[in-house]
């Protein structure tokens, strides 16, 4: 054992010396139940989920159960009610991400500076963030969108618009809805990223001759590059699994108007007892998370790349 | 190029009572090099900062070129700043960073490029046109640091401490390539340190602060023959000037087992303010060994041999915590740790200072 190892150590060097089997184990073992315990929370119901998505499995048909191969992924990407979801799914995360995006942004330049009172109004606009996104989506159906007694249609009649926005602009009141609970989220990590600016760097700028919003665009926002990196894709891939406000506000209606993924397979599992076909909805969306969030990143990197 | 004048500026950082600088008064001529120089935390980077726009003034003006600028914002004032960071734009090549300015103020490209290559070659930066300031080295961003200053051509340079961050050997040279270079483009320029030395070596005038208000600003020559006051003093020179309070005799002041004789303007003055003590100040270089019968006795505790020069540390006889004297002698003649000499300060190089203020006596 010895004489095997001995070459081994001589290549490594003398800095780098590799604990014994044995040590490495012990010193593993406090970290085990950890990684047990989210591997068992995380990717055995995964699994599941992929086991089920290749069975022909129905609740609704007891004697269903039998391998189906890949006929229920067959069956989910040729429905166009799938390819109706992943369209609200693209507008719905794509609109929320990037309003609350430029909301939290604009609000991460004012609350930058310092003025009396800063430390309430921080607080203050963190709180949507706060708020559990089922009450959240209740209090906007109910007292903003209502038609009759809504804040929405009261604050705009005096411009002569109303509407029944939930029936109307399904898609946007969900927008809305997420965007008012994103800002927060997005506002500190833009703020994090312009507190983390060197102040000389700036006033370097200003001394050559740089105006306010020049030092903004050349200055600051390549600084900011990595946090909208940042803030884009945890924001997209919260955003994608959208199912709280759905549910709560429009009901994915009118018709399939404002249905998403969680909600697609939400309908397939639960209301049309779809086990097999829901598994396979949500491994797709899993993987396609994965590739567009690792797709854009990039692009959004190269763009920026460009940009400086 | 322009001059540059502060008239009682004032600046108090919200939340301070004492102001950072108080009713600071300077002229800068067209073309000088000046230095501020003080202990930490006098107010050097806030007057400065205060010339550049960046802190407001809170009573008092600040003149460029003969106009008023008090209110001006830092783009108006055409002025380059070099700061200690260097604060490079971390996202913009060398060239880039050097031309930032000249893009702002909209001048057309090739004229841009032919600046910046300009400054590069004059600051051997060419090869590192294309880095980014995360590639070069301390010495190489402090060149890039004042080649954004140079391209500019700006009517004043503003240098906040620019050497503090290299290492004592390249500080050195390029202390002289800054005076030089700063000769050679003939461009106003106010430098901050707090580095006496530089301050001496660098300025065409030096000017000391202390807790915000300006000592003393004067050629570095003058300022080291002709302190204004205690302060200034002790702070010019390395090392420091002996300063002691001696107890007045009849003629003049006691010091040691002999008497050093005063004016008899001095004699006054010291009476007018009721002082039974006089501050003396006399330089290390300023004293010879004498003979018996001259002078004052000093024990030598500590002989430090520099090779050309030699530091006797020491104190006068029975006096022990006084603190030491510092002397500088020939190291031929060194005495050996633990004897006596005895000292004749020249005449014409003790400097007499009030004990009370600290302010020189004359006359
Ligand atoms: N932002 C600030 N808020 C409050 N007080 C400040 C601020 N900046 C500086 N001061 C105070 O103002 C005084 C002058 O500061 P300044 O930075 O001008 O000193 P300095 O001479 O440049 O010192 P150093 O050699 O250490 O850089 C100091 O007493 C400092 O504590
Ligand atoms: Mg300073």
């Amino acid at each position: 054992m010895t004489a095997q190892t001995t070459p081994d150590t001589a290549r490594r060097g003398p800095t780098t010396r590799e604990p014994a089997r044995g040590e490495r184990w012990i010193r593993r073992t406090p970290l085990l139940p950890g990684l047990l315990f989210v591997i068992a929370m995380t990717q055995i119901p995964f699994l599941f989920t992929v086991y089920y998505s290749f069975q022909d499995s129905n609740l609704l048909r007891p004697d269903s159960g039998s391998f189906a191969g890949i006929a229920n992924y067959g069956r989910v990407l040729g429905d166009p009610l799938f390819r109706n979801a992943v369209a609200n799914t693209v507008v719905l995360t794509a609109g929320a991400v990037l309003l609350s995006l430029a909301l939290g942004l604009a609000l991460a330049v004012l609350l930058d500076r310092s003025f009396p009172g800063r430390g309430v109004v921080r607080t203050l606009l963190i709180t949507p963030f706060l708020v559990m996104p089922v009450a959240a989506a209740l209090l906007w159906k109910t007292s903003v969108y209502h038609p009759v007694y809504g804040l929405l249609n009261w604050a705009l009649s005096p411009f002569g618009i109303e509407a029944d926005w939930v029936n109307d602009f399904p898609l946007l009141s969900v927008v809305m809805v997420l965007t008012w609970q994103w800002t927060p989220f997005m506002m500190l990590i833009m703020l994090a990223g312009l507190q983390s600016q060197s102040p000389e760097v700036l006033e370097a700028a200003r001394v050559d001759g740089a105006r306010p919003l020049a030092v903004f665009r050349r200055i600051t926002f390549p600084h900011l590059r990595r946090f909208v990196e940042l803030a884009l894709l945890l924001g997209t891939i919260y955003i994608v699994q959208t199912f709280d406000a759905v549910y709560m506000i429009t009901q994915g209606g009118p018709g399939q108007a404002s249905t998403n993924l969680p909600y697609f397979i939400y309908l397939q599992a639960f209301r049309a007892f779809d086990v097999g076909e829901a598994a396979a909805a949500g491994v797709i969306v899993v993987a396609a998370t994965l590739v567009v969030a690792m797709f854009a990143l990039r692009v959004v990197s190269s763009l920026f790349e460009e940009e400086s | 190029m322009a001059s540059v004048g502060f008239e009682k500026a004032t600046h108090f950082y919200p939340g301070t009572e004492a102001p950072a600088v108080d009713e600071l008064s300077l002229e800068v001529e067209d073309g000088e090099f000046l230095v501020l120089v003080g202990p930490s935390g006098c107010g050097k980077s806030t007057s400065l900062r205060m010339l550049a726009g960046l802190e407001e003034v809170d009573s008092g003006t600040i003149r460029i070129g003969g106009e008023d600028v008090t209110d001006s914002s830092p783009l108006e004032r055409d002025i380059a700043m070099v700061f200690q960071s260097y604060a490079l734009y971390p996202h913009m090549s060398v060239a880039q960073n050097m031309g930032f300015a000249l893009e702002m103020a909209k001048v057309a490209r090739p004229e841009r490029e032919r600046r910046v290559l300009e400054a590069a070659r004059l600051l051997d930066l060419e090869p590192l046109l294309h880095r980014r300031p995360k590639a070069l080295s301390g010495g190489q961003r402090q060149r890039v640091a004042m080649g954004r200053a140079i391209v500019r051509e700006p009517r004043v340079f503003l240098m906040d401490e620019p050497l503090s961050n290299l290492d004592a050997q390249l500080r050195v040279s390029t202390r002289t390539q800054i005076a030089a270079l700063q000769k050679r483009l003939g461009v106003t320029t106010v430098y901050v340190t707090h580095d006496q030395v530089e301050a001496m070596t660098m300025g065409d005038r030096v000017a000391v602060l202390k807790d915000g208000v300006l000592q003393q600003c004067d050629s570095p020559v003058r300022l080291y023959e002709h302190p204004a006051n205690a302060f200034v003093a002790g702070f010019i020179g390395s090392p420091a000037m002996n300063l002691r309070e001696f107890p007045l005799s009849r003629e003049g002041v006691r010091v040691g087992d002999a008497a050093l004789p005063l004016t008899p303007g001095q004699r006054r003055r010291l009476a007018d303010e009721g002082a039974s003590s006089a501050l003396l100040g006399f330089r290390p270089e300023a004293v010879d060994l004498v003979g018996e019968g001259e002078g004052f006795a000093m024990e030598v505790g500590l002989v430090e041999h520099l090779g050309a020069d030699c530091y006797l540390y020491g104190g006068l006889p029975g006096h022990p915590a006084d603190g030491d004297l510092v002397v500088r002698v020939a190291p031929h003649a060194a005495p050996a740790a633990g004897g006596t000499v005895r000292l004749g300060v020249r005449p014409g190089r003790v400097h007499v200072f009030s004990p009370g203020t600290g302010e020189r006596l004359d006359g």
